[in-house]
């Protein structure tokens, strides 16, 4: 299990509710969720304090050849909690965005290459052609629950996350890769002399992508308050 | 399909051979907390800072416990709806043991579910009602990150805090008839044979709903130390 609560506060659900709850599944359909077809398991930094590094699974769902949009949880198991969103796009669609929008999204080659993103139970082989894809991308992901600092409950505004790098403050703590690696019956150096041959993305003009590995500065988001626009008494 | 501006997501579809791996891959994995997703719950969010701006809001979640459920919320309810935001849901007693700063970022459902604009689609009314009169007692806190609203073909900028509806004459006509006309129901019918329902029985609390203030979420560029300054750890 990852680092973070255990036990989800509140009561365990009971027997009436589950029945209740029950019925009514069973006659909704929840077509995007059987879109989630691709799950992997990595690392990310906190933008605002890189020391601070989680174990994230992402769930993902395909749009098109270009865009990915996941559900990230801390675990895999069926008490994990919902811990953020991550969009991942191609090269292609992130050259569209102008250069202040890219400053939130952060590359996917270095936690590919190290072997820190991994499918666990799936061979390496039959997801070849798509990791060495995934290398060449980009994701931008808010944390809305952090998890690792304890709390028993999604508390203030989400965080923007980054992507391990490879530069001192960006290197996953070797204590974090064992624990999952040991989970899995995994090892990142082995899938690292596996990826070696993967190409890195192209060096994009003007990418501001990993923006604090450049420029030593994080995003921290806050709370303002302000004039509410309203169309009716508001509450 | 969602009332909001339809427009495609940017890139290209996706390949045969991609869809038949992303199948492949996906029997051998397990998805437990995607599965674990049972309920379907249909309402609308505004933006924190603009009750002119309203999002039709799908809702696909999951109990924690019996007091905390995990959603993931999308523009619609097809194949390609798209993941817009997450929602969590606590009971009273939780929220009322938030502090006093966090309070604020959560906003209650009671007029949501009392007035029949919240739903779960195809569920029959007997059923329904059932499993909304939890929902009614509850607080939820909800983030946006893809402004689809505005046409926005990308999730772009920082993240949105969104509120919920609180009284008469907040909620947009046009968005309200869309909604009960795809999906065939009648929210002042409804509100009738909801009457019986209770909200939180302490009454809503006075820091909800942002204290009755617009509330906005700020990025702000943060100093980080040098990239170099941590001592070499390796993956």
């Amino acid at each position: 299990m990852a680092d973070g609560c255990d036990m989800p506060p509140g009561k365990p659900m009971s027997a009436e509710k589950t029945v209740i709850d029950k019925g009514a599944e069973m006659l909704q359909s929840l077509k995007p969720l059987k879109h989630f077809k691709q799950q992997f398991c990595s690392f990310a930094l906190f933008s605002h304090d890189p020391i601070r590094q989680i174990e994230t699974h992402h769930f993902c769902s395909r749009l098109n050849h270009d865009f990915h949009q996941c559900a990230v949880y801390n675990s895999d198991s069926t008490s994990a909690q919902l811990i953020g969103v991550e969009y991942v796009i191609s090269e292609s669609l992130f050259k569209t965005l102008s250069p202040e929008e890219r400053k939130l999204w952060h590359s996917h080659a270095h936690e590919v290459k190290t072997g820190l993103l991994a499918c666990p139970r799936v061979p390496e082989s039959l997801y070849r052609k798509e990791i060495a894809e995934f290398a060449k991308t980009y994701g931008k992901f808010w944390c809305t629950w952090q998890v690792d600092r304890g709390d028993r409950l999604p508390m203030g505004p989400p965080a923007l996350m980054a992507s391990p790098q490879g530069v001192n403050l960006g290197w996953v703590r070797p204590d974090l890769v064992k624990k999952r690696d040991d989970r899995y019956g995994i090892s990142a150096a082995e899938l690292r002399e596996k990826r070696a041959d993967i190409e890195e993305p192209d060096t994009i003009e003007g990418s501001n992508a990993d923006y604090w590995v450049k420029c030593g500065k994080g995003f921290s988001v806050d709370v303002v308050e302000t004039a509410m626009n309203l169309r009716a008494p508001f509450p | 399909m969602a009332a909001t501006t339809q427009v495609d997501v940017p890139g290209k579809p996706t390949e045969t051979g991609t869809a038949v791996l992303d199948t492949a891959t996906a029997a051998i994995q397990n998805f437990h907390p995607i599965n674990k997703i049972h309920q379907h719950l249909c309402a609308f969010h505004f933006y924190g800072d603009d009750m002119t701006r309203q999002v039709e809001a799908h809702h696909f979640c999951s109990h924690q416990s019996e007091d905390l459920r995990q959603c993931l919320i999308y523009d619609g309810d097809g194949p390609d709806a798209r993941l817009i935001g997450v929602e969590y849901l606590v009971s009273e007693e939780l929220f009322l043991a938030l502090p006093e700063a966090e309070k604020p970022l959560w906003h209650s459902h009671e007029y949501e579910v009392r007035s029949g604009v919240l739903f779960m689609p195809r569920v029959p009314g007997p059923i329904e009602r059932r499993a909304l009169e939890q929902v009614c007692r509850t607080y939820g806190k909800t983030f946006h990150f893809w402004q689809v609203d505005r046409g926005d073909r990308l999730p772009l900028g920082p993240p949105q805090l969104m509120m919920a509806l609180t009284r008469d004459g907040q909620l947009r006509e046009d968005l309200a008839k869309d909604v009960e006309s795809r999906y065939g129901v009648s929210f002042e019918k409804e509100r009738e044979k909801r009457e019986y329902m209770e909200g939180p029985a302490k009454g809503i609390h006075p820091l909800a709903n942002g204290a009755g203030k617009g509330l906005r979420l700020v990025l702000t560029e943060v100093d980080l130390p040098p990239v170099s300054s941590v001592p070499r750890a390796f993956v």
